[in-house]
């Protein structure tokens, strides 16, 4: 057990970038994203377009691809490359917003299209303009439909967060890999399981929370039974 | 004075023409129920008075406030003003799933700024006890019968103080039971003298409480009169045939 604590100390540095990808990730490409459904539903047909292609280049070919690209790919282009070195650091957030907004986009999507016309006919005559109606009527229900979704997608970068190693980023697996060849163990792959493990535990537990929160089924239950983060005793 | 005038509306799908010169007019305080067979336009008709649908030609003018005058549209600001003097209550209800019942009263007149906040909710109040569903105020949509969902619909559209509502079938997904609580609502309306348009499959709402009967087919106005010319001495054929199928 003892052994267990120890390697899981060695593996603390390597969180640090795993952690850095994850979180800066979801905030730039949830906006990202979001961005881009607005723009996959434009009126202009060129703009309509180009997002569909985006989307299709980002999602159809894999991530660890695009690290590469734009780590090392983008130094070949004549002229301007000077301008598009970038750390590795760099270099992977760049690689992880672009494709993570091009899902990102997709579930939006989706989670808009599931928005029946009645709402924005209502809405339109209650006097309610174009942003409006978005904002406090079509937004809301968007995101119910797309949270499971999104939860689903917030997982898989957890895990994705690994490939980072691929580019010589001293993330979690690259400290777990780097101490079992040390140890001559398997022990650090399983510390850095456990990592995982808990960081989407605590995902999971977020998301079905927020699912629960915006059912919109109850409220007329007390605040006691309304449902809790951790299972503590926090207001919601 | 009228409350709404319509001169020739011409309005087509494509190839499909729907309306082909509808006209009419609604005096204030009146009830008007639209009766015809289903596809002959009713829906397209109403929707245009409102603005979801645009018309190709023809003239809409809502109390002072013209929406459409000979084919032209008024700018978006003045089509706005006119259409806000109705209110819309939809076969489906189309109530804010994610909103509960107070919720969806108050939303827009908060976000138009046309009511405080405790202002709208007093009147949300009142109106929930005209609907007969002051309980209900916290609830959400999906836990509401049908009945009860345009019941709410009704004080939705209310809260808006409009001159006149317009009623798309509001009774056509509901059973009988929950049909009569509904109507029961919009009886109550029609004796406050509310202006009323209401398209609709219950004869029996249209011969007891309506002023005027429209009868639609064939992407016209066939038939206009009390309840009594349209039933008792309908002029067309085709009226006659209809009230008869339907009656059976
Ligand atoms: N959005 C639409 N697009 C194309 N055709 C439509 C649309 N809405 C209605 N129609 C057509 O217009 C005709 C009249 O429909 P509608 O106004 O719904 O009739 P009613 O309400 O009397 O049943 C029908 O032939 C229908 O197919
Ligand atoms: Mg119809």
């Amino acid at each position: 057990m003892t052994q267990f604590f120890k390697t899981a100390y060695l593996l603390t540095d390597g969180i640090k970038y795993t952690l850095i990808i994850f979180f800066v990730t979801i905030i730039l490409s949830m906006p990202l994203g979001f961005l881009l459904t607005l723009a996959r539903n434009s009126k202009i047909k060129v703009i309509r377009y180009l997002t569909a292609t985006y989307v299709w280049i980002m999602r159809g070919s894999p991530l660890m691809l695009q690290l590469f690209f734009f780590l090392y790919g983008l130094t070949f282009i004549p002229v301007i490359n000077k301008f598009l070195v970038m750390d590795r650091l760099t270099a992977a957030l760049v690689a992880f917003v672009l494709n993570y907004a091009a899902y990102f986009c997709g579930i939006f999507r989706g989670g808009l299209l599931a928005v029946d016309p009645g709402q924005y006919e209502a809405a339109k005559v209650l006097g309610l303009g174009k942003i409006r109606t978005f904002v406090k009527i079509v937004m809301p229900q968007m995101i119910r439909v797309a949270l499971p979704a999104i939860s689903n997608e917030c997982i898989t970068l957890v895990k994705d967060t690994a490939l980072v190693t691929a580019i010589g980023l001293t993330e979690l697996m690259y400290f777990a890999k780097t101490a079992a060849n040390n140890q001559v163990s398997a022990l650090p792959y399983l510390v850095a399981a456990v990592f995982y493990l808990l960081m989407n535990l605590v995902l999971e537990r977020l998301f079905a929370y927020l699912e629960k929160k915006y059912s919109f089924t109850k409220n007329t239950v007390p605040a006691q039974e309304r449902p809790k983060l951790f299972g503590g005793r926090q207001k919601v | 004075m009228s409350m709404i005038v319509v001169k020739n509306l011409k309005k087509s799908f494509g190839d499909n023409n729907v309306l082909d010169g509808v006209s009419f007019s609604v005096e204030k305080g009146e009830t008007v129920a639209v009766i015809g067979p289903s596809g002959s336009g009713k829906s397209t008709m109403l929707r245009c008075l409102i603005n979801l649908e645009q018309a190709e030609s023809g003239t809409i003018i809502i109390e002072d406030a013209p929406l459409l005058v000979d084919g032209k549209y008024v700018n978006e600001k003045d089509a706005r003003l006119a259409c806000m003097k109705m209110g819309m209550v939809f076969q489906n209800f189309n109530l804010f799933p994610h909103l509960t019942v107070m919720g969806n009263l108050t939303c827009a007149p908060l976000e138009l700024r046309k009511m405080t906040k405790s202002e709208a909710e007093k009147r949300a109040k009142e109106l929930l006890k005209k609907v007969g569903l002051s309980e209900k105020a916290d609830d959400y949509p999906s836990m509401l019968s049908g009945g009860q969902k345009q019941r709410v619909a009704i004080a939705r559209a209310l809260m808006m103080d409009p001159e006149m509502l317009l009623f798309d079938e509001p009774t056509s997904s509901l059973d009988p039971q929950l049909t009569a609580e509904v109507l029961a609502v919009m009886r109550q309306l029609a004796q406050d003298r509310m202006t009323m348009i209401v398209v609709t499959h219950e004869m029996g709402f249209a011969r007891e409480v309506a002023d005027k009967i429209l009868f639609m087919c064939d992407r016209e106005i066939i038939g206009e009169g009390t309840p009594k010319d349209i039933f008792e001495n309908p002029e067309d054929l085709r009226i006659k045939e209809f009230i008869d199928s339907i009656l059976k």
